[in-house]
């Protein structure tokens, strides 16, 4: 599964940023330091709620140089898959939790002159795992977070500790107030765009950047968390020998893990291909930014992070 | 043993304008286009195009266009080349850098290309003229042009030197090894291979 034998690490303290928003800080339970995180470092915490295991992937917001305390920021999604509301609503300070070693699914181009940030919503929080790296690094960056007009003031605070002779800009306006080719038609070259946020951001963005003649290879997508539920359907885990129902608001691997089958996982958002699985039988809706096109024709494998079934059925190598 | 097989010699083909890309710069060490340097049906108007006339009686461009279709023509080598690293500079995401001409030529232009920020994707050349190889004696470090022998004698450290195929990008230069480190004196025939 994930690199290194995970973490035990304890609630330091939770801070409401808004309404729907919380800050997480964590300590290392036994005392010491955490190992340093790569720039745009990951975690993936493993909750239990009763009999119910979830496992989430979270940006580590908190600088890299900072081992004393790994902070995540939570989003309450209204259709929650229970990880969120679980935190949200359940994790107190002092509470211990598990959590696998931070890994780096996005790293920075090193050969860019310039990167451009784009975030939007919570999809502000790897951007600000790059934003320590960037500085230090001396890096030249644009960044510009989108938002509703009640949560730009929370993300103007987040984005301030890095703000002083940047190019950093929250458009409390959200989409329709923000110039989006504007912005991609006057970067210089050897410039990269990351983009994280709502599903029609990121494709906005790309489509964009490449109509206006970006090179695949300098556009880079952060998916976050699942593209949502759909249709349930039966799993058929061939190897192991059961059955499983994926649910409405559940994803594939959730279903599998609910089941007790330790299946691999790093980001759980359709951009590191760990969960990859091979499909002996059923038709796939892909919904990850991983495969290549021909991969997803082919019908033989599957994300199971984020893709479903188009059927009522799917029959996995597991 | 004049092909050993080594991966690093770069790939040309001729060049047509890259369908995703928004504006098309290409470079020649030439006075022209050289009709072979592009594809089959492609017209050099589809590009901007800069040239070097190799003499100081050049037309001054009154207005600098820059649009596909225009030309420009400069006087030397090393001054287009300058003219493209202020180019480049000022350039906005979207450009495709193509150069046709020798091998230094494009490598050279490659190099510059690289440094302002563009990446493979974003460049295509076209080896058209001499055949003739720059070399880098990896013992001395020395630079010779217009070397047309497999074996050459370096003007640096007088070590006979055998030219592999393989290329540096960095340097813009073919990798030369001395041939005889082995046997002292043991130097073969030298082939004319790259004329
Ligand atoms: S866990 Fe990364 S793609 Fe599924």
């Amino acid at each position: 599964m994930t690199a290194g034998e995970s973490l035990q690490v304890r609630v330091r303290d939770i801070v409401e940023l808004a309404p729907s928003l919380k800050r997480f800080s964590f300590e290392p339970a036994h005392g010491g330091l955490f190992p340093t995180p790569p720039a745009g470092g990951h975690v993936m915490l493993t909750l239990r709620d009763g009999g119910r295991v979830m496992k989430n992937a979270y940006s580590l917001v908190s600088a890299p140089m900072e081992r004393a305390r790994y902070d995540i920021i939570v989003r309450l999604v209204a259709q929650s898959r229970g990880g969120s509301a679980f935190l949200h609503r359940k994790v107190a300070p002092g509470d211990v939790l598990e959590m696998a070693r931070p890994v780096s699914l996005f790293p920075l181009a090193s050969s860019a002159k310039k990167h451009l940030l784009i975030g939007g919503g919570i999809g502000i929080t790897p951007l600000l795992s790059f934003l320590p790296e960037l500085k230090a690094r001396g890096a030249r960056f644009e960044l510009h977070q989108l938002s509703g007009g009640e949560e730009a003031p929370v993300f103007e605070r987040l984005l301030a500790p890095y703000a002083a002779g940047e190019e950093i800009r929250v458009h409390g306006g959200g989409r329709a107030a923000f110039d989006l080719a504007g912005l991609l038609s006057r970067q210089p070259l050897g410039t990269h765009v990351y983009v994280c946020g709502p599903h029609a951001l990121m494709d906005a963005v790309t489509a964009t950047a490449a109509a206006l003649g970006w090179p695949r290879g300098k556009i880079h997508k952060e998916s976050f968390g699942g593209a949502g539920g759909g249709l349930p359907f039966r799993a058929v885990l061939k190897r192991s020998g059961i059955e499983v129902e994926v649910g409405e608001t559940q994803s594939l691997l959730e279903a599998i893990e609910a089941a007790g089958i330790d299946a691999p996982c790093l980001c759980r958002g359709g951009a590191c291909g760990e969960c990859r699985t091979e499909v002996i039988e059923g038709e796939v809706d892909h919904r990850d930014d991983f495969l290549s096109a021909q991969e997803k024709a082919g019908g033989t494998v599957v994300l199971t992070c984020v893709s479903r079934a188009r059927g009522p059925r799917l029959v996995l190598d597991l | 043993m004049s092909d050993q097989g080594i991966k690093s010699r770069p790939k040309y083909q001729p060049i047509a304008p890259d369908p995703q890309g928004r504006h098309h710069l290409l470079v020649v060490d030439g006075a022209h286009v050289p009709a072979e340097a592009l594809a089959e049906g492609v017209n050099p108007s589809a590009f901007e195009v800069w040239t070097v006339a190799h003499k100081s009686a050049v037309p001054g461009s009154a207005a600098m266009e820059e649009e596909a279709g225009a030309v420009r023509v400069f006087r030397s080598v090393p001054h287009l080349f300058s003219a493209l690293e202020e180019r480049l500079a000022r350039e906005t995401m979207g450009l495709r850098l193509y150069a046709a001409g020798t091998e230094p030529f494009l490598w050279d232009a490659y190099g510059i290309g690289a440094r302002a920020g563009l990446s493979q994707q974003e460049m295509a050349f076209a080896h058209v003229g001499a055949q003739a190889r720059r070399i880098f004696c990896v013992h001395c470090r020395t630079v010779m042009e217009g070397v047309t022998t497999s074996i050459a004698t370096c003007a640096g450290c007088g070590a006979p030197l055998f030219v592999r195929d393989h290329f540096s990008r960095r340097l813009a230069a073919f990798m030369a090894v001395q041939i005889d480190a082995e046997v002292p004196g043991e130097v073969p025939q030298a082939e004319e291979l790259y004329s």
